[in-house]
């Protein structure tokens, strides 16, 4: 349910009040900063890196980068924004150093337009759109293409702000999630012709 | 290339249109012809329409809730980070108290039942539960004992630094103490010390001892109390402030 503006300036108040009780070195209150949005990071690493056990370490690596820049933060955007982001690179950089490594080993990149898909889809005609089905047609994307969708259709980011956090051009992000989506409908739907 | 889902080939220049208007990025002049187009191409309603429900169910796709072992370790890692961090000594003391005292709390509770004698039936709760099938990492109840062990015993780390911090400022404001008062604290906190030499040595003997552990704590716990206090009664005796002198005096007499 969407927060009215009087709990949005509740929300904003109690976030000023952690942010100011962690800088101040209370434990207590950077729990409550875990619990508060832990969730939301480690859902960001999980849907970002396709694992669990990568996402576990990455909202790790999230809450550091954190508790070492509060002081940092000067309260211009919401304080989940500002730590959506912080998460959003750190698994950036997780993914390009993995992405490298396996570069390194295996020397082939992404062959974006040579993944098959099956001739029918899980998706039915005229049934409603499985959320399960979604998200594992989404882990079938490739790693660009996901990025593009995950940051646009399910965090809710601007392409330019996805433009900013990935290092790609705004267009670049329309064209990622104009393949990224056409790709998904092909997966859940199955080939076109086929259906 | 990737085949247009589109039946009519001339349709791919409205493809790029449609996404436009499930991102409600639609051009207003764009729209006339959009429109007109979509009331006679099945296809291409069939693209609106899927990509409209693609759009909407992304949107409502629940977070995932991490194990709780996670915050264990956040926790753990935290305290090394408060520990190690060039700070000004009181502050870095009480994040290592702090979080020293998170960490017994947060561990101390499960790795007593983890070492209990197995229950009847299984509980399935790691394996079967959402957040265990989502996780897909399944943790060894040995691996939570030595990860609780390990924890157990940052927390005892970050006391015994926090202890050490506490007594340097101590010995450096000794002075300022009455010098039969400074021998009655001394006297103290050698009772305290002898209580966590003890507990240490049963530990050594009963490492799953509960009440070991707990005594270890609690008298990790008394000494840095007494220590705040006799660093609270250095700076009130420094000022020359009898009445707050009293009151500290007042509460070490109770405890």
């Amino acid at each position: 349910m969407a927060m009215t503006p009087s709990d949005r300036t509740e929300a904003n108040r109690l976030e000023r009040d952690i942010v100011q009780r962690c800088r101040g070195g209370e434990v207590g209150a950077f729990e409550e900063l875990y619990k508060r949005f832990g969730s939301r990071l480690y859902t960001v690493a999980y849907r970002m890196t396709g694992s669990a056990a990568d996402a576990e370490d990455l909202v790790q690596d999230i809450f550091l980068q954190v508790y070492r820049r509060l002081d940092t933060y000067r309260g211009e955007a919401a304080l989940g924004t500002w730590l959506h982001r912080i998460a959003v690179n750190t698994c950036l950089d997780f993914v390009r150093s993995k992405q490298g490594r396996r570069r390194r080993v295996t020397d082939t990149g992404e062959d974006l337009d040579a993944l098959e898909a099956p001739a029918a889809g899980p998706w039915r005609a005229g049934a409603e759109l499985d959320r399960m089905e979604l998200e594992r047609a989404i882990a079938q994307l490739p790693p660009s293409y996901r990025r593009a969708f995950l940051l646009h259709d399910v965090e809710g980011l601007e392409h330019h702000e996805i433009g900013e956090t990935l290092g790609i051009a705004e267009g670049t992000s329309k064209s990622l999630l104009f393949k990224a989506r056409m790709r998904l409908r092909v997966i859940l739907r199955g080939r076109p012709g086929e259906r | 290339m990737e085949r247009h889902t589109s039946a009519d080939p001339a349709c791919g220049r409205f493809a790029a249109l449609i996404h436009d208007r499930v991102d409600g990025a639609l051009d207003a002049g764009a729209q006339p012809e959009l429109e007109a187009h979509l009331a006679s191409c099945a296809a291409c309603r069939g693209l609106l329409s899927d990509l409209d429900a693609i759009n909407r169910t992304a949107a409502d796709i629940p977070d995932v809730t991490p194990r709780p072992e996670v915050w264990t370790s956040l926790s753990a890692r935290l305290a090394a980070e408060a520990a190690a961090r060039p700070r000004p000594f009181w502050t870095g003391a009480r994040v290592a108290l702090a979080m020293a005292a998170t960490l017994v709390v947060a561990v101390t509770s499960s790795v007593w039942l983890l070492r209990a004698p197995a229950p009847a039936a299984p509980t399935g709760a790691s394996a079967d539960s959402p957040a265990g099938a989502a996780t897909g990492v399944i943790q060894s109840d040995r691996d939570l004992v030595q990860d609780v062990d390990e924890h157990l015993r940052i927390a005892d780390e970050h006391y015994v630094q926090a202890i050490a911090g506490l007594e340097q400022v101590v010995r450096s404001g000794e002075g300022a103490l009455d010098p039969a008062l400074a021998a009655t604290l001394q006297k103290n906190l050698g009772v305290i010390d002898q209580a966590i030499t003890e507990s240490r040595e049963a530990i050594k003997t009963q490492p799953n001892s509960q009440l070991a552990q707990t005594s270890l704590f609690e008298a990790l716990r008394q000494k840095v109390s007494l220590l705040e206090d006799t660093v609270a009664l250095i700076n009130v005796m420094r000022k020359g402030d009898q009445a707050g002198a009293a009151k500290i005096l007042g509460g070490l007499s109770k405890s």
